[in-house]
């Protein structure tokens, strides 16, 4: 009995920790409908800041805080004006991509100005700590929670009573009313934005003492679990974010409690997941209201594609197709080959992102399971390379379009938010079913790539080979777009409720692009576990999601083309930029923002 | 070994040692190019700073390598190229490496998905691939170009659980490690010889490399009612562990595994990680020369800061690609051949280092055990706490 | 089953409340074969709502709907296109990134038969199939389709058919509503609903919409309207339904209706109405 006051007071604490994200998310999806996923930076930006007023000016706490508070703030606001003022015109997708492309700015800023090492932040309270179950709490448990609550319960009477407050609300319901009833959208953006940004700024500094560390690796972590916390609350609900912390740090520790910590974040995305197919606006919304998302498709720009000739096509691929013939490094084939192979997934999430809409954000999931099941297959079963390959898509089209199938009722944000977490479970079960997958030993010796009794192992056999499968992936994806398949799904892109109207069941069109989807994700996924022989849960990772999905922004969403030309450039860039070595993810975000900023529509445009 | 294995290999060292010895010479006289390896690891991304913590390692042993003349006169160099510790961009790197010709030998990666996926690469290209913090059991059966300094958990694992429970008397145990392949292997290697030893271990909790609270965790670690906690952890996240087992009340004796044994331990654990035993490869007042030569060079190269596991092992690493190089020239194969040949080579964390040509590793790491008093590392006394 | 004789379109007593306000209010309709009734009523009388819970794009809280005497409440939009039930927008819903083609081919989704087999379970699988592979009666079928489409088109005069490859998005305001009711007669619909076809039309295009209405009511098609531009609701409406606060007030012949004293005090209730607002702008 004890240990479950134990479990449930911990829960809290860290519920506490995780409210202090939320609701600066809260906050500013309640106003721009946008979920920042530069919080998180924003709280490593604040950590960092409250390690140079303590470590270096030795300032006492109530300074220390509002100097984090007012340094964080003026961030906010520098991201509200450089970043995401200048997009309010245009598609929704564009600032979302545009926070992503901020957060790794900012978060290689703080690495290369402090160093990836970790470094301690000690707290400047003294050290008093009260018994409570078996187990005690301090007073920085307390100041986290009275921050917590004390900025909801602040927020939620400035949003009620204020006259910026009212502003905000106003703007909040209906952007375009309330410009015409003379509120100054930009004003209370920003206002949002410093308040968010000093609270961001604020929690990562108490963070950073409570556990006396801060690295810059807290910044993704602090997002992802922000997110799932104020979804849970439902989103843009200040009270609810917290709600939905202390819910979400009371599910992990319960999860620990029952299952052991390797189960933990399961748990999490579990929850998250299970909200937004039950009460997709959260759990404090009534079920039947409206879901929060515009009626009608602003979520992607309209836009005219750029067509290229047919006969350019057919050359660049016989340009490509003879390249090994000429006298190229290995490293150049080898750079192509991860090309060719980030093509096919950027061919898979550019249909299901692009052409039918659902933007993915867990698309790794794909990879990984054509991965396991064709390394698997070929190692444990025997059966044949060139077979296990396509098994493996086979499987990925099957598991991943059964798995993602709960959030093909969701819209815009929701639907990446839901594919994330579906991505972090196939991660964690990877992780855990120990039995099938060998767990975080991974499995290693997975035979090389091989067909009909030939093994595919110099560079030029491997390059070729995936080429040609890309290429018959990319034609078959362009036959699919020109069919009667390609209309349904970019109608119900466009607009799903009239497309309901004319007969188009989201369910069996949504199933059938992740189907066409997850098969060239899956082979990709599987192609990758024979040429590196060696795989474990953490190869397909969610950093490889959002570069899938940088690449199909990149190319055009829905551009077969796009997808293969974007995929040559964001793995040719990198590597060029190479020399630039620590920099480079640095010069990485600031092309992402650029390329939001003036062309969204991406190189070669919306299909 | 077949005959046949045996003769080639004699037939490849000797071209390959006259091959050498004319380089040599002739390279003496004509070449101030130095002589480079490859390094692939991470700068950039969640594994950053271990990356960084190679660099600071290396260059301090580049620069008494150079000071002592370099390698036959040539310096010697390296290329480090930023993986990410991604295994996609860690194959990227090894063609490069590969069809660079410059590249003698390489260094990396540091994550086992990097590293293995990387190794078919190395291995085709005859180019060797010396994974020095590479202990995934399977990572040297790569291919015989691949050969590894990172002490095998076979190896260390044991000696923890003899101090934990031969030395310090712990007689139940609950193990908590980072769910890696890593910690993973160590945590069965320790587990079996803890309990060859006589103690049980009563509950074992994997944890992910950023989970940062670890509080309930550590009320079901209470509810085992262990006597120690073993800790198979790196530095930081052994720091929170230790910090929030005093928070919600355990008491019990800590040992951890030699990867906290860092500055920034002490540094990030504060006065919670007091008294934490821990078995490491060195430690500051260790009177071995290679340790003091390690430790007053680091300081002086530095400012003052203490190193701690990942730069030895880096540190380490350099001074053996020296060694094999000087012995196998700037011919990969030689090279490759040259690494059964190196004898003794002064180590931070072996002593000194021979390579076992069945496993190609390194056996036989130093053993030392430390505790935390008064915020320092201290060999133990043997008094209990 | 279906029964000869029942009203193409029968609601009784539907029922929608959204917390304490009760947008639709134990309405009653019905609508024979041919027939086009009209329904009227000031901004928020729940007209639109009335549409949703027909067409199934919400669920009513009471009350049942029949087409043609079988019970149709509550089941899913996608389902009642199947049926024949086709419907416009009150604030125009087309596929903005599709070519006029497109979004009028989409029309004829519930028509496509050659490329979606009736098989259970595997259907999808191969429809999926045969949209890669072609065989020629898949070919057929769209070619038909597209021919058909350009008949549909030409009704409208010039004002689609040269534009027949441009996207949506790009087109006037009229034009994409035109493109909407190309859409609706592609599904060739037993039951047309039409929210507001005239909206944001000047008098010329409203001349022409009306024109078309009527040919189509010519042609037999059964019509629900939503309008407000009355001229038009008394030329086309065989019945004319008053709505106010989501009940139902006047039903009848236009003239009478026009003269119910309820339903002038309901427009003069609540204000200046939006139709004769509208008329005056449009005038």
């Amino acid at each position: 009995m004890a240990s479950w006051l134990d479990y449930t007071i911990n829960g809290l604490i860290v519920g506490n920790v995780y409210a202090l994200v939320a609701v600066g998310l809260a906050l500013i999806f309640g106003v721009s409908r946008l979920i920042n996923f530069a919080q998180g930076s924003i709280y490593l930006v604040g950590a960092y800041i409250g390690w140079v007023a303590v470590v270096q000016l030795h300032t006492p706490l109530p300074l220390t805080i509002v100097v984090v508070a007012v340094a964080a703030a003026l961030v906010g606001l520098i991201i509200e004006r450089l970043g995401l003022r200048p997009l309010q015109n245009s598609a929704r997708i564009a600032p979302l991509l545009a926070t992503i492309g901020i957060s790794f700015v900012l978060d290689q800023l703080v690495m290369l100005t402090f160093s990836p090492n970790p470094r301690a932040l000690p707290s400047q309270l003294p050290d008093v700590r009260f018994q409570v179950g078996n187990g005690t709490i301090g007073l920085l448990d307390l100041l986290i929670a009275g921050v917590g609550l004390t900025s909801a319960l602040l927020l939620f009477v400035f949003l009620r009573y204020s006259k910026l407050g009212w502003a905000v609300r106003a703007t909040a319901q209906d952007r375009d009313a309330a410009m015409q009833m003379g509120v100054d959208v930009n004003r209370v953006n920003q206002a949002v934005f410093g308040i968010a940004a000093a609270l961001g700024g604020v929690s990562g500094m108490l963070v950073g003492m409570y556990y006396n560390q801060i690295d810059t690796a807290m910044s993704l972590q602090a997002t992802l679990k922000g997110v799932v916390a104020e979804v849970v609350g439902g989103a843009g609900n200040v009270p609810g974010a917290v709600v939905g912390s202390l819910l979400l740090g009371l599910v992990e520790s319960y999860g620990v409690a029952v299952f052991g910590t390797s189960y933990r974040n399961l748990f999490a995305f579990l929850l998250l997941v299970l909200v937004l197919v039950l009460r997709p606006n959260g759990l404090f919304a009534s079920a039947r209201q409206a879901p929060p998302e515009p009626l009608t498709g602003t979520f992607i720009a309209p836009s005219r594609p750029l067509r290229i000739p047919r006969w350019a096509l057919a050359v660049a691929v016989g340009g490509f197709a003879i390249l090994p013939l000429f006298p190229v490094s290995f490293y150049v084939l080898q750079t192509l080959i991860n090309a060719w192979l980030l093509g096919m997934l950027a061919l898979s999430l550019t249909l299901v992102a692009g052409t039918i809409g659902q933007v993915s954000l867990g698309h790794a999931a794909l990879l990984a399971i054509g991965a396991y099941t064709s390394a698997l297959l070929s190692l444990s079963l025997s059966v044949p390379v060139g077979l296990a390959v396509i098994a493996g898509g086979l499987m990925s089209a099957a598991l991943g379009t059964t798995l993602i199938s709960p959030s093909f009722r969701l819209r815009g944000h929701y639907v990446s938010i839901a594919t994330l977490a579906i991505g972090e479970i196939v991660s964690l079960v990877i992780l855990n079913w120990e039995s099938v997958t060998r767990g975080p030993i991974g499995i290693s010796g997975i035979p090389p790539l091989s067909l009909f009794g030939y093994d595919l192992i110099s560079a030029s056999s491997v390059y070729w080979f995936s080429f040609a499968v890309m290429v018959v992936l990319a034609l078959l994806q362009g036959r699919l777009l020109t069919s009667h398949l390609g209309r349904s799904f970019r109608a119900i892109r466009d607009d799903d409720i009239a497309a309901r109207a004319y007969g188009l069941s989201l369910n069996r069109y949504k199933s059938l692009a992740f189907i066409f989807g997850g098969f060239a994700a899956g082979v990709s996924g599987a192609i990758a576990a024979h040429l590196y022989s060696y795989i474990n849960h953490e190869t397909f990772n969610t950093q490889q999601s959002i570069l899938a999905l940088t690449v199909v922004i990149l190319g055009g969403l829905g551009n077969v083309v796009g997808a293969i030309l974007g995929s040559v450039a964001l793995v040719g860039l990198p590597e060029v930029f190479r020399i630039a070595a620590e920099y480079r993810i640095l010069i990485y975000g600031i092309v992402l923002l650029l390329l939001v900023r003036f062309r969204p529509q991406g190189l070669l445009g919306t299909i | 070994m077949s005959n046949m294995d045996r003769r080639t290999l004699v037939r490849g060292s000797l071209a390959a040692m006259m091959a050498g010895a004319a380089f040599s010479r002739a390279a003496f006289a004509q070449s101030s190019e130095p002589i480079l390896l490859g390094v692939s690891g991470p700068l950039t991304g969640p594994n950053a700073q271990y990356g960084t913590q190679w660099k600071q390692g290396f260059d301090l042993a580049l620069d008494e390598i150079q000071a002592a003349g370099g390698i036959n006169g040539r310096k010697l160099a390296y290329s480090f190229e930023d993986s990410q510790s991604d295994p996609r961009q860690s194959v990227a790197i090894a063609q490069k490496f590969v069809s660079d010709s410059r590249i003698v030998m390489e260094l990396g990666d540091f994550s086992s998905p990097a590293s293995m996926a990387a190794s078919p690469i190395y291995q085709r290209g005859g180019l060797v691939q010396f994974g020095f913090t590479n202990s995934h059991p399977d990572f040297t059966k790569g291919g015989d170009f691949m050969w590894s300094t990172s002490v095998s958990q076979a190896d260390e694992q044991p000696l923890l659980a003899q101090y934990a429970v031969k030395r310090l008397g712990l007689k139940k145990l609950a193990v908590l490690h980072l769910n890696t392949d890593w910690g993973r292997t160590s945590r069965d290697y320790f587990v079996k010889a803890a309990k060859e030893y006589g103690a049980d271990v009563a509950i074992t909790e994997g944890y992910i490399a950023e989970e940062r609270d670890f509080r309930s965790t550590l009320v079901r670690v209470r509810d085992a009612n262990p006597d120690g906690l073993i800790l198979i952890s790196y530095y930081s996240d052994g720091a929170l562990i230790a910090r929030q087992a005093r928070q919600v009340g355990l008491k019990q004796t800590i040992c951890a595994a030699s990867s906290v044994y860092s500055p920034k331990f002490l540094e990030l654990g504060g006065e919670a990680v007091e008294d934490v035993h821990l078995g490491t490869r060195y430690f500051p007042e260790d009177p071995r020369p290679e340790v003091q030569k390690f430790i007053a060079g680091f300081k002086k190269k530095y400012n003052g800061q203490e190193p701690d596991a990942f730069n030895a092992y880096a540190y380490d690493a350099m001074n053996m690609a020296a060694a094999v190089v000087k012995i196998g020239g700037t011919d990969r194969r030689a090279i490759r051949d040259a690494f059964p040949k190196v004898k003794d080579v002064s180590s931070v964390i072996f002593g000194t280092a021979t390579f076992d040509v069945e496993t190609r590793r390194v056996k036989g790491a130093m053993n030392a055990e430390l505790v935390v008093r008064k915020g320092q590392f201290a060999l133990w006394d043997g008094k209990p706490t | 089953m279906a029964e000869q004789n029942a009203p193409m379109l029968s609601v009784r007593g539907l029922t929608r409340r959204f917390g304490g306000l009760t947008a639709v209010d134990a309405i009653d309709l019905d609508l024979a074969r041919g027939e086009l009734v009209s329904i009227i009523g000031p901004n928020g009388a729940g007209k639109t709502t009335l549409f949703n819970l027909v067409t199934g794009h919400d669920r009513p809280d009471a009350g049942e709907v029949r087409l043609e005497g079988r019970d149709i409440t509550g089941l899913l939009p996608e389902t009642l296109a199947g049926q024949g039930i086709a419907r416009t927008f009150q604030l125009g819903r087309v596929f903005g990134n599709l070519s006029v083609m497109d979004n009028v081919l989409i029309g004829a989704h519930t028509r496509l038969r050659a490329v979606k087999p009736a098989v259970p379970v595997i259907g999808p699988l191969l429809e999926l199939g045969l949209a890669l592979l072609r065989p020629a009666s898949v070919r057929a079928e769209e070619e038909r389709l597209r021919e058909e489409v350009k008949v549909i088109l030409a009704r409208f005069g010039e004002r689609l058919l040269p534009r027949i490859d441009q996207p949506a998005y790009s087109l006037s305001y009229a034009n994409r509503r035109r493109v909407e009711i190309a859409r609706a007669l592609a599904l060739k619909p037993r039951l047309l609903l039409l929210d507001e076809p005239t909206a944001g039309m000047n008098p010329t295009e409203t001349a022409e919409m009306q024109a078309l209405v009527a040919e189509l009511k010519a042609e037999g098609l059964t019509i629900l309207l939503i309008e407000h531009k009355l001229e038009m609701v008394m030329r086309l409406s065989d019945r004319v339904m008053v709505m106010d606060e989501g009940k139902k007030i006047a039903e009848g012949l236009g003239e009478d209706v026009r003269n119910d004293p309820k339903v002038i005090e309901a427009y003069l209730g609540h204000g200046l109405s939006r139709s004769e607002d509208e008329q005056e702008t449009a005038a």
